[in-house]
């Protein structure tokens, strides 16, 4: 630092005195004093340092004054160098002088004032300070422009980067200021809500996505992060259930929340937790008809014998009738939960159109009584291989429902037509049940097949239908229904589907036949209904 | 001859349903031995006499089915009914003649046993 701060002052003369009192008059600026004695001297000197001042006397031999100055003004690197001419006061000298014009040039005249001297070599030391400072930083700044260009090249291409996976990722990206209003927008927020970007910049995000909070959602502001589920409304209208996590960017003035689509994911869960209740709703039911079973047939045989007992009188006979008939309902309910019970060991081809008749020929006397008219479209007899049995049980079970919910009459249809096969379905029967009766609620709907459901009070077990689909789902089928309102009028519909194929069990039976006992052939007992 | 009765063994671990069952079968005019296990039931087989086996299907030891395979392995002919109050078939139920329901009463127990009966009868009269 000192090298660089001290200037180097050339001063050439041929005579050693003169620059020896050069030396005492300019020692005191403390700058670095290098003398010549000549102008070759001077010129060797002029190549080996950085030289700020040359001081020189015009009147020397070989090369004078002159000579050497135009020397270092052809040379590029020795142009700028201040130089101060000591002369005396020739008229010549002075015009010499005045020639060069441009450039830090300047005279000083014998005899020298040694202020004179030194306040003009301090002038020109200090310029040439003073403008190597300032190459210096002009080095240092376009040395700080060039890494700053590169740290912002490698910046833009990480900024670049980190943009292109935001696009990438699948979840909704997006930031909004304070207020809500968005500022970014991926292309996972695209898919997820529908919204393109150039729509939704600028918009508020909670009145675009109709954001439902759950309770319990504080501010972002006083925890600074938050994480949990919301509601959102999609483009379509979809409202979906999306895992969000939210955090305020540093500096506190906008909020990145990035949100994941968990409403498949919820479907699935719930659906499995019901269906895992559901079953278990049914083993109970099983184990708790088992149990009942066992009693009840001692009872009724208790009921059976006592009935026609002749110790008994017609009081206590007309007890005993009533005593068996409250015992046939438990044994119904019972025999709905038992409900895959069957009385043939093999399946065998029922027609569902004659299967229907024999129902509605039960139903008549009510149907007629409750003004219940009917229209009977059969297309086919509809025969498939299966249980009469539960099949009736499933019939029995819809027309008894839509009978039932026309207390005031209406009008029953009954369509039966093959189904051709399709590609994820087989070929088979469809049974269409629809009636203009009190309708079924949206609330009602989502439970209409699960056990103990009823929406008959005291009257139903609410295991009909849910039995019902039970057996339908084993021979492969499927149960259906819409309930609308048309023309002021609530139509409800079932739809059943049963597969013609052979029913599975049936070769399950045969499968498990025993080899090493001759079993009789049962196949001539007729199915008791 | 001592009777032209058909005998019936049933065979349950309960004595009260047993006791019951027996009481309304002899109503119906059937003559009704009881065994309150499959092992006890195969003891009485052996003496002979019976022409039906009505067992239960639940019982420790041995199970209806279980009984039912001796049987059938022992006297071919010899017709059997197993009832239960289970709600599901067991899948070696297919050894029985007749699977019948607990729940179902005293009518349908006489239809179905004399169903049975006749049927046997059908194929001795086919043998003879």
């Amino acid at each position: 630092m000192i090298d660089q701060d001290q200037a180097n002052i050339l001063m050439v003369d041929d005579q050693p005195g003169k620059l020896m009192s050069y030396e005492v008059i300019l020692h005191p600026l403390g700058e670095n004093l290098i003398k010549a004695r000549s102008a070759r001297e001077a010129l060797d000197h002029l190549l080996h340092h950085d030289i700020a001042v040359v001081l020189m006397d015009v009147s020397m031999p070989e090369i004078d004054g002159f000579e050497l100055a135009d020397m270092m003004r052809q040379h590029p690197r020795f142009q700028k160098i201040a130089i101060i001419f000591i002369s005396a006061v020739h008229l010549t000298d002075l015009d010499r002088i005045k020639g060069y014009q441009s450039g830090a040039v300047d005279y000083i005249s014998v005899p020298v004032v040694p202020e004179l001297l030194r306040a003009k070599v301090s002038v020109f030391s200090e310029l040439h300070r003073k403008s190597r400072q300032l190459e210096r930083l002009n080095l240092e700044l376009e040395k700080r422009v060039e890494e700053r260009t590169e740290q912002l090249r490698k910046s833009e291409e990480q900024l670049r980067e980190r943009a292109d996976l935001l696009e990438l990722a699948s979840e909704a990206i997006i930031v909004r200021d304070l207020a809500g209003f968005i500022q970014y927008w991926n292309s996972g927020a695209e898919a997820l809500y529908g919204w393109p970007r150039e729509q939704v910049l600028g918009k508020s995000i909670h009145l675009l996505l109709r954001t439902k909070f759950p309770p319990g959602y504080s501010r972002l502001s006083e925890a600074g992060t938050w994480e949990g589920n919301l509601t959102h409304l999609t483009r379509e209208g979809r409202e979906i259930t999306v895992a969000s996590r939210q955090a305020l960017k540093a500096g506190g003035n906008a909020t990145l929340e990035i949100n994941r689509d968990i409403t498949a994911q919820l479907k699935a869960e719930d659906a499995l937790r019901k269906t895992e209740r559901l079953a278990a709703m049914g083993r109970v039911a099983g184990i708790i008809a088992h149990e009942i079973n066992n009693p009840l047939e001692a009872i009724t045989n208790t009921f059976y014998l006592l009935r026609d007992h002749p110790s008994l009188d017609d009081e206590a006979r007309y007890y005993a009738q009533l005593g068996e008939e409250e015992l046939r309902r438990v044994a119904h309910i019972t025999r709905q939960t038992l409900g895959f019970y069957r009385e043939s060991k093999h399946p065998v081809e029922v027609s569902i159109s004659a299967l229907l008749d024999e129902i509605l020929e039960l139903q008549t006397r009510r149907m007629d009584f409750d003004n219940i008219a009917l229209e009977k479209r059969y297309r086919s007899s509809g025969t498939i291989h299966g249980f009469p049995v539960e099949l009736k049980q499933v019939f029995l079970n819809l027309i008894g429902n839509a009978v039932q919910a026309m207390p005031n009459g209406g009008s029953l249809r009954l369509h039966v037509f093959e189904s051709s096969g399709r590609a994820n379905r087989p070929s088979g029967v469809c049974v269409s049940l629809c009636d203009t009766g009190t309708g079924i609620d949206a609330e009602h709907a989502k439970h209409l097949f699960e056990p103990f459901f009823t929406t008959k009070s005291a009257k139903g077990t609410g295991l009909g239908l849910w039995i019902s689909k039970g057996i339908i789902q084993k021979y492969g089928g499927s149960i259906r229904f819409r309930s609308l309102q048309l023309a002021g009028r609530n139509i409800t519909c079932f739809q059943i589907f049963l597969p013609a194929s052979d029913f599975e069990t049936a070769a399950d039976a045969r499968a498990s036949a025993p080899e090493e006992l001759s079993v009789p052939s049962i196949a001539g007992v007729s199915d008791g209904i | 001859m001592a009777s032209d009765r058909i005998t019936i063994l049933c065979v349950d671990d309960e004595d009260v349903p047993m006791m019951l069952r027996k009481l309304v079968l002899e109503k119906q005019g059937y003559q009704v031995l009881t065994a309150p296990s499959g092992k006890e039931a195969l003891a009485l087989l052996h003496r002979g006499g019976i022409d039906l086996v009505l067992s239960d299907q639940m019982m420790p030891g041995m199970t209806g089915t279980e009984l039912t395979k001796f049987v059938k392995a022992g006297w071919p002919e010899m017709p059997v009914i197993l009832i239960s109050g289970v709600n599901e078939i067991p899948t070696d139920a297919t050894y029985a003649d007749r699977f019948v329901s607990k729940v179902d009463g005293p009518q349908h127990l006489f239809q179905t046993v004399a169903e049975v009966l006749e049927k046997y009868k059908r194929a001795q009269r086919k043998n003879i």
